[in-house]
């Protein structure tokens, strides 16, 4: 097992003078050094605030917190050093006043770097970033994806131990998203460093990282890959709908559009024999197919695969398989209300140009 | 008014004035920095305590300040009634709540993220304050330089607590004020005219050396 670069115990938070109800729970989360995390989860579902306290920006109450095998909490200075190894980069970057090497430099300055060293770090992480020559540029005058590419590059110049980045290619036009991705690759196996990103992509999740943390509601959910399907969202404002396959159309409550990711637990498919009566084909969300697996689980229900235009896993009492006439081949329909559709993911399909 | 006389006062103002403003300064903008920055219960009871400070009368300052300071007062033994000091004291309680309610507004104009981004590139808490100052540095400088203005073109407080002693603590105020008694308005014209040009050459002359190195 490698050496850890977040240990956290039972750690809670809650925003001062919160009136949401929210707060972040964490039992426990270990994340190795050199590790490469993705926090996938729905808006709302704390993955910044996760990130807030891996950058010790935040402190935890209760909660304890081991950072590279020590407690970045213990005393002021430590705290300091832990946020001098651990840099966030934010979804909605700020860029100081002045010009881009001015807001490079920032960071190297606070960390006493020696002046000397500063043009080649620039270079090489506005190099990364793919925003050569730019040193001189005003800050200001920049577009919104290269503000979040001289964010990336700020923080890549300080070389940390922890690169935190809160949706790192959301204001990034695709083919850019694309190198930044290769550089989030990059930074983790060259230089070792723990890279922990968010991201409403799940797929980009998937690409990117060695593990997939999972949030819901502020805490760590088990995640499944049973029944995730993903597509372009269409909405008439009052339902949307995704078409993972042609002719094919998953339903869910509320207005999205762009690419979205979603997942319907087993537990809330609703299976029955294509000749049962209780399986008329009415209204949205219902499929169908053959049973290609049938298992029995430990909690006396069975595990069903149906599989068809689309493949679902279903659970259903272990007594109701054979009531409902269903046998391995047997025809199926397979039914779910819009509102067993969680959405995981979800972005704008519309990205600014850069 | 011979040309000495006129540039002694001048040679005032500047110096209490300006001596004002930076004292006041030092004082009101880490006030408004901590203002900005918090939420806490009293809050709003201070901005308006400070609100109403502003329009306190500079006659009423003087008063105040020339019971304290006068010899049988509780600074009394301290003998800075009719000083250039007595004057600055009372100049930074005059421009302390407007310096205070300007670089509070500035400093809240500032974007959050500034102090947080400050702080994930590894800034300690004073760095990243001095980043939100810096962030503001152009609205801090109008606040200053407003204190500045309003200490430099006010007459009550230099005249109660200056006493107006020729070649010791006449300013230009008071100066304009003891040339139209005499009926001299063609000086106290000339002295509002230099007062004027003096505040727009200062004006002029930090805009563009903060604008140089920006």
């Amino acid at each position: 097992m490698s050496k850890a670069a977040y240990d956290l115990h039972d750690v809670r938070y809650i925003y001062p003078g919160s009136l949401s109800g929210f707060a972040l729970e964490i039992d426990s989360l270990r994340i190795g050094a050199g590790e490469s995390i993705a926090l996938v989860g729905p808006n709302g579902a704390g993955k910044t605030t996760l990130l807030m306290v891996l950058a010790f920006l935040v402190k935890p109450d209760p909660g304890r917190i081991e950072f590279l095998g020590e407690d970045p909490w213990a005393d002021e200075a430590r705290t300091l050093l832990a946020r001098r190894e651990a840099v966030l980069v934010t979804h909605h970057p700020y860029l100081f006043k002045g010009t881009v090497s001015e807001n490079i430099a920032f960071g190297l300055r606070v960390r006493g770097v020696t002046e000397r060293d500063w043009p080649a770090r620039m270079r090489a992480a506005l190099a990364l970033v793919e925003l050569s020559g730019r040193e001189s540029r005003s800050a200001a005058g920049l577009s919104a994806g290269q503000a979040q590419r001289v964010a990336l590059a700020r923080a890549l110049a300080l070389r940390p131990k922890a690169l935190l980045l809160d949706e790192p290619t959301a204001n990034i036009e695709a083919g850019l998203a694309l190198r930044i991705e290769a550089v989030i690759r990059e930074i983790s196996r060259e230089t070792g460093a723990t890279v922990v990103f968010s991201s409403h992509n799940f797929s980009q999740a998937s690409r990117l990282a060695d593990g997939i943390l999972y949030l819901s509601e502020g805490k760590r959910v088990p995640f499944s890959h049973e029944n995730c399907f993903s597509g372009t969202a269409r909405s008439d404002g009052r339902q949307s709908w995704i078409e993972p396959r042609p002719g094919t159309r998953i339903v869910f409550p509320g207005a999205f559009e762009g690419h979205v990711t979603c997942v319907i637990n087993p537990a809330d498919i609703e299976l029955v024999g294509a000749d049962d009566p209780r399986g008329a084909a009415d209204g949205p969300n219902v499929f169908s197919g053959r049973v290609t697996r049938l298992e029995t689980t430990e909690a006396e229900s069975a595990l069903v695969r149906v599989s068809g235009e689309l493949t679902f896993r279903g659970t259903l009492p272990l007594g109701s398989v054979e009531a409902r006439g269903i046998s391995l081949s047997r025809p199926v329909l397979i039914k779910f209300k819009p509102e067993a559709v969680e959405i995981i993911g979800s972005e704008p399909s519309e990205k600014p140009h850069d | 008014m011979i040309v000495r006389e006129l540039l002694l006062a001048i040679g005032v103002s500047l110096k209490t004035s300006g001596l004002a403003a930076l004292i006041a300064s030092l004082l009101a903008v880490p006030a408004a920095l901590f203002l900005a920055g918090r939420e806490f219960r009293g809050k709003h009871a201070i901005l308006l305590v400070n609100q109403t400070w502003m329009a306190a009368p500079t006659v009423v300052i003087g008063l105040l300040f020339y019971f304290l300071l006068s010899r049988s007062g509780p600074l009394g033994r301290f003998g800075l009634l009719y000083t250039q000091a007595a004057i600055t004291i009372g100049q930074v309680f005059l421009i302390l709540p407007l310096i205070t309610g300007f670089s509070y507004m500035a400093l809240r104009q500032v974007d959050r993220r500034a102090r947080l981004t400050a702080l994930t590139l590894g800034a300690s808490r004073r760095q990243a304050s001095w980043v939100v100052l810096r962030e503001a540095k152009f609205a801090l400088l109008v606040a200053v330089l407003a204190g500045f203005a309003r200490a430099v073109s006010e007459v009550g407080i230099a005249m109660m607590l200056g006493g107006n002693i020729r070649n010791a603590t006449r300013n230009i105020t008071t100066a304009i004020a003891l040339e139209t008694a005499k009926g001299e308005f063609t000086n106290g014209v000339i002295l509002g005219a230099i007062l004027l040009v003096i505040t727009l050459g200062i004006n002029i002359l930090v805009q563009v050396g903060l604008r140089s190195r920006d």
